[in-house]
């Protein structure tokens, strides 16, 4: 059960992305939500489970743009691991954690893409729109953080996605 | 112990960097159709057509509710009657909303019935992230829509096909900025440059205009039928503002895109193209 509710977490929340929050996006920023999700289980989880969670949400992201296949795998499974690597030492019942990680993971994972694209010849923009809109997606992913830690906090500890085994 | 897990962990990690660099190496040109992108396509086409026909519908389950506190209020007033009405209306309105839509593609579906082939099909989703501006339709091979296919509106240009499954295909917006469309002005037919995108919201720029072109704002820009993709004579925008680049060789401008990509629930994609001049 748990397995199955840590592979449809990041499904479903690609399917918001590209649905509900695709057609009703804030000034043409939408949120990441599966970044969300990856950054929320780095806070709750050591950093070769994060990294292995992060890459095959990433995965998932790229097999569905079909574009740059690995792009977003490489992105989110370095940014979990720097944030589980990071959040050894935090008190996690603060709901603050979720708000910095995923502060702290949107910057990560958006300069590892940018990176990449740079790699790869990718042609980007960069102006103040740019900036703009990066930062209102940080904000974005760090309100929505609040809800995800909430819900997934809670069912680390007496719910769905409760480890009964060894971590 | 500790070692060979650690050495295990490496290698892993080795790897999985690896392959994704092979992986964006080998997919960052173009799109891949392979069979992983096809089954994640597989399962989300039919629930996000499941999705879009809840929003689509949302707007009446909303009034439902909205009518149902003002009926509740009015029932002293015996204004029952009355409530359902508007509310019978609202829907009707919804659909009238939706039968001007289709109508207006089917006048010009009609009207160009000589010159293009089209397949309507509705817009289901949108690009899951802020990198590129695509947008997926409810049609796809099996309804005749190939690669590299014109997707247009009544208004103008929208993109071109750049992927397509089964029952769904993936447009690249016109917007995004790895597209280019070879664009004529609407009266000084001599001048010519490219469209594209500059990947942020709905914005487009006119690029390679020689310097000595006479340009006016608010002139329409067409696409010159120069590209193996783009057919002639689609409607792309309006020009807002010119600017020199840094040179002063070449000119550059703003362009208001034709269609409101942020509103855009119907679209053509253009399966045939008969030239009228029969070229």
């Amino acid at each position: 059960m748990r397995l199955l509710i840590l592979i449809l977490l990041p499904a479903l929340s690609l399917l918001l992305q590209s649905t509900l929050f695709g057609f009703y996006s804030i000034y043409g920023v939408i949120p990441d939500v599966v970044l969300i999700f990856v950054v929320v289980f780095a806070l709750l989880h050591n950093y070769k489970q994060a990294t292995i969670y992060g890459f095959f949400c990433g995965l998932l992201e790229d097999l569905y743009v079909g574009n740059m296949i690995g792009m977003n795998a490489l992105a989110k499974g370095l940014t979990a691991y720097i944030i589980s690597s990071l959040q050894v030492q935090v008190f996690k019942e603060n709901i603050i954690v979720s708000v910095l990680g995923v502060l702290l993971g949107t910057i990560f994972n958006t300069a590892l893409i940018i990176i990449i694209m740079l790699t790869v010849n990718k042609p980007l923009v960069f102006n103040v729109d740019f900036l703009w809109k990066s930062g209102f997606q940080i904000m974005y992913n760090m309100v929505l953080s609040i809800p995800a830690y909430i819900f997934y906090y809670n069912s680390t500890r007496t719910g769905w996605l409760e480890n009964k085994g060894n971590d | 112990m500790l070692k060979i897990i650690l050495n295990k962990w490496l290698v892993f990690v080795c790897l999985i960097v690896i392959l994704s660099i092979i992986g964006v190496a080998f997919t960052a040109s173009q799109n891949t159709n392979n069979v992983l992108v096809r089954t994640v396509r597989y399962v989300y086409m039919p629930v996000q057509s499941g999705i879009d026909a809840v929003r689509n519908n949302w707007l009446n389950i909303y009034d439902f509710f909205g009518n149902k506190k003002l009926l509740n209020q009015r029932i002293a007033e015996m204004e029952k009657e009355l409530d359902q009405v508007k509310m019978a209306n609202n829907s009707l309105n919804e659909y009238r909303h939706e039968a001007q839509r289709l109508q207006t593609l089917l006048d010009f579906k009609d009207s160009n019935i000589d010159v293009y082939d089209l397949v309507a099909a509705r817009v289901i989703a949108r690009s899951p992230n802020n990198w590129t501006n695509s947008l997926t339709i409810s049609k796809g091979s099996q309804d005749g829509i190939a690669e590299n296919m014109t997707v247009i509106t009544p208004d103008g240009l929208v993109g071109r096909v750049n992927a397509v499954f089964s029952q769904s295909a993936e447009i690249s917006l016109i917007t995004d900025n790895e597209v280019a469309v070879g664009a004529i002005f609407a009266e000084n037919r001599d001048t010519t440059g490219i469209v594209e995108g500059t990947g942020q919201d709905n914005g487009l720029r006119m690029v390679n205009i020689p310097y000595y072109a006479k340009i006016n704002e608010n002139e329409t820009v067409l696409t010159s039928g120069l590209s193996s993709i783009y057919p002639k004579g689609i409607v792309i925008g309006t020009i807002r503002s010119v600017e020199t680049e840094n040179k002063g060789l070449l000119l550059n401008t703003v362009v208001i895109p034709a269609v409101d990509f942020n509103h855009l629930e119907e679209v053509l994609v253009i399966i045939n193209y008969h030239p009228p001049d029969g070229s």
